[in-house]
């Protein structure tokens, strides 16, 4: 999947499959995880918010399952 | 003296080694300047030296205080309790080179005298040669480097020791690293074996990866990890095959070295091979064969019933097969180890039919059931259906065992992991033997050619060694690592132990380890059995171990000059081996934090447990939910 470099304090990058719904995010660790049955209009909510960290964490962590890959 | 300010006091008592000095009034404060840096005085671990004459002697401060005092000046101490107790380690040429080993023993007078920050330069600061190897930099000293000699550390065999969490494996990234430098190294050879597939993550680039059970999909980064059953010499192959053959089963050994000799000698006549001719083929040679072919036929004659009735002889055409519905022979298949059934035996009176057992000599049914079994099941494939070195019935494979040696050191990366993590851990001790011992023959007979092990020494870094170097295990792990360790110096096969649990590991083989990386360490019997085996009489040194920071390790033994106590150099943080624990709550602000889950995160709604066991059957990690790249 490709992923679109991010400004964020944990986030480096971000990429979206609009097929199958699955947002990828790369900390800055270098750890990838994907995150599946997320809708298109959280990736937009993600990709606008002012930080993405935030958003992540009041949005995606907890309602979406993951999987590192 | 000239440098007074280094003055700490002056030797009561020599008694082999040790050092008894009652430390100067004068420096009462406990801190001391020399050239504008302060000094503490009186460190546990710290260095002092004693000028005799043209050279000074080094020693290691191991006691302080009351009990340094000897026991019979207890009652009359002029000073108080201030004695240090030291021990002599070497001795170095005025200005000159330091050398491990002492020509003379101070004596009662000398001064003894504080080592400033030059002097350790003197100690361990080399010249920038490249056989010194960076890993750190002396504790309590940044500048001056931590050098290790590559020479000893990898055929003198090293340890790296410590409890679960005080950086152990990222002390081993951190030194395969340096020795993984293409600038000083173009040809380093290093194999590891992996055993929690921690590495791929920190050498990617750099490493090619073996796995059982590879993750197809990784884009050719994983290859399949495969040992073929035939390269493995006769002991090995039976206990793979069979586990332990008992002593009274001498017959059955014999009987079995001459099929497994037959079948060998078959493949050779159809398939000739550079090196050996019939005569100088012995059972050990590496030569393909067939197991299921050898499997098949023994299970065959061990097994057979035949019609006895009207005097018929044990011949193949009068074998009582069992017949299936349509009435075809349950003759069994070879390939894919299917047994053949036969009739029970059968002596009935009225019944002209008569069956009986055939004239089998060899008892070994429990043994032929184990290894039908063992062909039988997938979890065995990368010993017994090694892929492209699986031999065919005649014994003619794909390739041969050259390429699987040259994919594993011969490739143009200095790293090779093998990683075992998909290993179920009741066959990880034959995995790691087998491997061993396919690597150790190739390098020993290979040792006058540029790729042998004299010309190109191999280090092999063994994770969770205790794991399968057990003293309770009879395995066939520990007896190779012992060959390695004992004889691997002389044909440059060179091991690094790593381990959490070292009193778990037999004894044979960290007593041969010439170089030890002790991390903080606290127990009591890991640390007993650390300072047994430690090639320096330091137990002040030992003593430390409880109370080293992460990431700090003391390097003991032929490798350095000296005892160190060293900050490792971490390798970058995305360059870490991943064995980072699990974090149950995440201290950073969730927005903040680089940690998906947690405790501190409330679950999904709706949790997927379809995918937890569809990873589970697949034994593979990865479900087929994630989206790949696309092609």
């Amino acid at each position: 999947m490709k992923r679109t470099p991010v400004d964020s304090s944990n986030i480096s990058s971000i990429g979206y499959d609009e097929e199958s719904n699955t947002l990828e995010v790369e900390f800055h660790s270098g750890a990838v995880y994907q995150y599946f049955d997320v809708p298109l209009n959280v990736y937009q909510g993600i990709i606008e918010a002012s930080s993405k960290g935030q958003y992540l964490a009041q949005h995606i962590k907890g309602y979406y399952r993951f999987v590192k890959v | 003296m000239q440098n007074k300010s280094t003055y700490l006091g002056t030797i009561q008592d020599v008694n082999g080694t040790t050092v008894s000095v009652t430390l100067a009034n004068e420096s009462l404060s406990g801190l001391t300047y020399v050239n504008g840096e302060g000094y503490r005085i009186g460190q546990i671990g710290s260095f002092v030296k004693i000028p005799i004459g043209y050279i000074d002697l080094f020693g290691i401060v191991t006691q302080v205080g009351a009990s340094a005092v000897p026991e019979n000046q207890v009652q009359n101490q002029p000073y108080g309790n201030r004695w240090l107790t030291i021990q002599l380690v070497g001795e170095g040429q005025r200005n000159g080179k330091f050398e491990r080993g002492i020509s003379q023993y101070p004596t009662i007078g000398d001064e003894v005298h504080l080592v400033s920050e030059s002097d350790l330069k003197r100690i361990y600061g080399q010249p920038d040669k490249p056989y010194f190897v960076k890993v750190g930099h002396i504790a309590g000293a940044e500048s001056i480097s931590a050098l290790v000699d590559v020479n000893k550390l990898v055929t003198r065999h090293s340890a790296v020791v410590g409890t679960t969490g005080s950086g152990k494996s990222t002390t081993v990234a951190g030194i395969l690293s340096a020795l993984s430098d293409s600038k000083n190294y173009p040809s380093a050879r290093i194999i590891i074996l992996d055993i929690h597939g921690e590495y791929g993550q920190a050498f990617r680039g750099k490493a090619n990866i073996f796995k059982v059970n590879a993750n197809k999909d990784s884009k050719g980064q994983e290859k399949e990890l495969c040992i073929p059953y035939w390269a493995l010499n006769f002991n090995e192959l039976t206990q793979v095959c069979f586990g332990d053959f008992s002593t009274e089963k001498e017959k059955e050994k014999s009987a079995l070295i001459e099929r497994v000799l037959a079948q060998k000698e078959k493949t050779l006549f159809t398939y000739p091979r550079k090196g050996v001719i019939k005569e100088t083929l012995s059972v050990d040679s590496p030569i393909p064969f067939s197991l299921n072919q050898l499997w098949f036929e023994l299970w065959n004659e061990t097994f057979f019933t035949f019609y006895s009735d009207k005097g018929k002889r044990p011949l193949k055409e009068n074998w009582a097969y069992e017949q299936d519905e349509d009435g075809n022979k349950l003759i069994g298949d070879a390939t894919t180890a299917t047994p053949p059934r036969f009739k029970p035996v059968k002596n009935v009176k009225e019944d002209e039919e008569k069956i009986q057992y055939g004239p089998s000599t060899l008892n070994i049914r429990g043994q032929l059931e184990t290894l039908g079994s063992k062909l039988r099941i997938p979890r065995y494939d990368f010993l017994f259906h090694p892929g492209k070195f699986t031999p065919e019935l005649d014994g003619n494979v794909e390739s041969d065992l050259d390429s699987l040696l040259k994919e594993w050191i011969g490739s143009d990366k200095p790293i090779t992991i093998l990683d075992l993590s998909g290993v179920p851990i009741d066959i990880l001790n034959t995995i790691v033997g087998v491997l061993l011992r396919v690597l150790y023959e190739a390098l020993f007979w290979s040792r006058r050619l540029s790729q042998g092990g004299r010309h190109r020494p191999l280090l092999v870094v063994m994770e969770e060694a205790h794991n399968y170097l057990n003293d309770n295990f009879k395995g066939i792990a520990s007896s190779v690592v012992q060959r390695i360790v004992k004889e691997g110096r002389k044909y440059g096969i060179g091991a690094m132990i790593v381990s959490q649990r070292p009193s778990e590991i037999n004894s044979t083989i960290l007593s041969q380890c010439g170089t030890f990386f002790a991390m903080r360490l606290a127990n009591a019997t890991d640390r007993g059995h650390i300072s047994a085996a430690l090639p320096d009489n330091l137990d002040g040194l030992t003593n430390m171990l409880p109370i080293l920071r992460t990431g700090e390790a003391i390097i003991v033994g032929e490798s350095v000059k000296l005892p160190m106590r060293t900050i490792i150099e971490a390798p970058p943080k995305d360059r870490r081996p991943d064995s980072q624990d699990p974090i149950v709550f995440d201290e950073t602000p969730t927005e903040d934090s680089l940690q998906p889950g947690g405790w501190g995160i409330p679950m999904e709604s709706n949790p997927n447990y379809e995918e937890i066991l569809e990873v589970w059957r697949a034994q593979n990690p990865f479900p087929a939910r994630i989206i790949k790249e696309k092609k």
